[in-house]
């Protein structure tokens, strides 16, 4: 498996099949005398802007921070990992995760618009 | 039933090209200043057209993913970025001029400043999105799109010379005005193949929960739908060379534009005209903001589609609304819609590369299309076309903005 070409930026579902985000970044674990390993992929906008821009990243963790948004970016430990193939599956649910916190928050907004179920 | 439906995504989609304020802007004034002798133009823009869309609606079939969601997983982020942002930038001035244009078409049937009518041409696009599924928005664009077959109607009508017309579709250098004739040719093709058009479709696709069995589908949708746009923006050409060319009236404003249609229907000239000029930009500007949010919820992996509930898509949802906000106010600081338009066009042709090629690396990619790669003729065609193409717009959009 190569982590960049199969890992990195593919979509993530959870085990319902819902749309999580995109792996926006990984986490290794490099140590002394062994190879690297993978132990997290990472979800979020402020990861996504760190690769783009450093600054970039730090301006959407100052947004996360004052809207009150904790627990970001998303760290999903690579044993929830059950399937990598056209996307990659996690065997949680996307309801257990700080990853939808947006989508959560503008549905509350969105839903006071007549129309919106 | 379906395919009558994908053949609606083929017609409104041409719609949001060949028959939006760009082009059929362009096509009028290509038309009064160099009779048929741009036809050609119109042709090439067509079969480019027809080929990225067909390969656009064949990834999206094959591997369930759209352009700007295959272009994230293949060539990670930051290729992605580039291709977005100036499409995001030309998207804007897109919309913001089809909204101009719809207001102007208003302006046109109803009277007052076409700056009044931008605020409710804007509230009616959002609310089209708030309210409607996917098929209700193709076929309903689809069907009201079929006003613009007046333009045919009227080209038929002027009995215009056989053989003169024939002539159009050979490439040929004008004995004067060798930078506009130049300009004209880069600005149709622009105003024809937009970026965004391939994203549509695709995403359109996915919607409509097109599979490989759709694959022969497409390429009739595909031919058939940009076959339509072309012989109406064709007809808008003939029709402008024919009446508005003998009496150099330039066109300079969309009232000039309107009168073309007067000797084929009379008092109802100005009517149709306004109407096929409301209908067009509106479909576009509707196009255009649910590409905006189709655009951000596939590069970012969000739930999205307008057949999901919004509240299910609140993101999604938030994005178009921003969108069609942001095109709002930028309209309403009283742009010219038809410079803006000139301007977008153009430049169009000179970010296709940007969208183009890596789009040639998917489609030859079995990891996503499986044995459904394009063949290398139409590769080189389509990478030769796009490359001279931008070569020839970078050289003529400035001397075009110096020389006027």
């Amino acid at each position: 498996m190569d982590v960049v070409r199969d890992v990195l930026d593919q979509a993530v579902v959870d085990r319902d099949g819902r749309a999580m985000g995109r792996v926006d970044g990984l986490l290794l674990k490099v140590s002394p005398r062994c190879p690297p390993t993978l132990t997290a992929i990472l979800i979020g906008p402020s990861v996504l802007g760190d690769r783009i821009h450093p600054l970039l990243g730090r301006l959407v963790r100052a947004a996360e921070q004052l809207f009150g948004l904790v627990g970001r970016p998303t760290q999903i430990g690579f044993g929830h990992v059950i399937g990598i193939d056209r996307e990659i599956t996690v065997d949680m649910s996307i309801s257990d995760t700080s990853v939808d916190a947006v989508e959560r928050g503008l549905r509350t907004v969105v839903s006071r618009i007549p129309g919106a179920e | 039933v379906k395919k009558l439906a994908n053949l609606m995504l083929g017609v409104t989609t041409s719609i949001g090209s060949f028959l939006e304020v760009g082009s059929i802007s362009t096509a009028a004034t290509a038309g009064a200043e160099f009779g048929f002798a741009l036809l050609w133009a119109i042709a090439l823009a067509g079969i480019i057209l027809a080929i990225l869309t067909e390969m656009s609606g064949r990834l999206s079939a094959v591997s369930r993913r759209t352009f700007v969601a295959a272009v994230r997983e293949r060539f990670g982020i930051h290729f992605l970025l580039v291709p977005i942002l100036a499409e995001a930038v030309i998207d804007l001035l897109l919309l913001t001029a089809e909204i101009g244009g719809a207001a102007v078409a208003i302006r046109l049937l109803i009277g007052l400043g076409f700056q009044w009518w931008i605020l409710p041409v804007s509230a009616l696009v959002w609310l089209v999105l708030w309210s409607s599924t996917f098929s209700l928005i193709e076929n309903g664009l689809g069907l009201l799109g079929c006003v613009t077959l007046c333009f045919v109607v009227s080209a038929w009508l002027l009995h215009p010379d056989v053989a003169t017309v024939a002539h159009g579709f050979v490439p040929t250098l004008p004995n004067r005005d060798l930078t506009r004739y130049a300009f004209f040719a880069v600005s149709i093709v622009g105003a024809t193949v937009s970026p965004y058009l391939l994203n549509f479709y695709g995403s359109g696709m996915i919607e409509e929960e097109s599979g490989e069995s759709d694959l022969a589908t497409n390429r009739i949708v595909a031919g058939v739908g940009m076959g339509f746009g072309s012989v109406t923006a064709m007809a808008v050409l003939v029709t402008s060379a024919v009446v508005l060319g003998p009496q150099r009236i330039l066109v300079n404003s969309y009232e000039q534009a309107a009168l073309m249609l007067v000797p084929t229907f009379g008092r109802y000239g100005v009517l149709l005209f306004a109407l096929s000029l409301g209908i067009g930009c509106f479909g576009a500007a509707v196009e255009l903001a649910l590409n905006g949010a189709y655009v951000a919820g596939q590069s970012l992996g969000w739930t999205w589609g307008v057949n999901r509930k919004r509240r299910e898509a609140a993101r999604f949802t938030v994005v178009f609304s921003g969108v069609i906000l942001a095109s709002t106010a930028l309209a309403m600081t009283g742009v010219d819609p038809l410079k803006l338009t000139l301007i977008s066009v153009a430049l169009t042709v000179v970010i296709m590369p940007l969208v183009v090629l890596p789009f040639l690396v998917l489609m030859n990619d079995p990891a996503y299309v499986k044995a459904h790669t394009n063949s290398p003729v139409g590769n080189g065609i389509l990478a030769a076309l796009t490359i001279v193409g931008a070569v020839l717009a970078v050289i003529v959009i400035p001397l075009e903005i110096l020389g006027s």
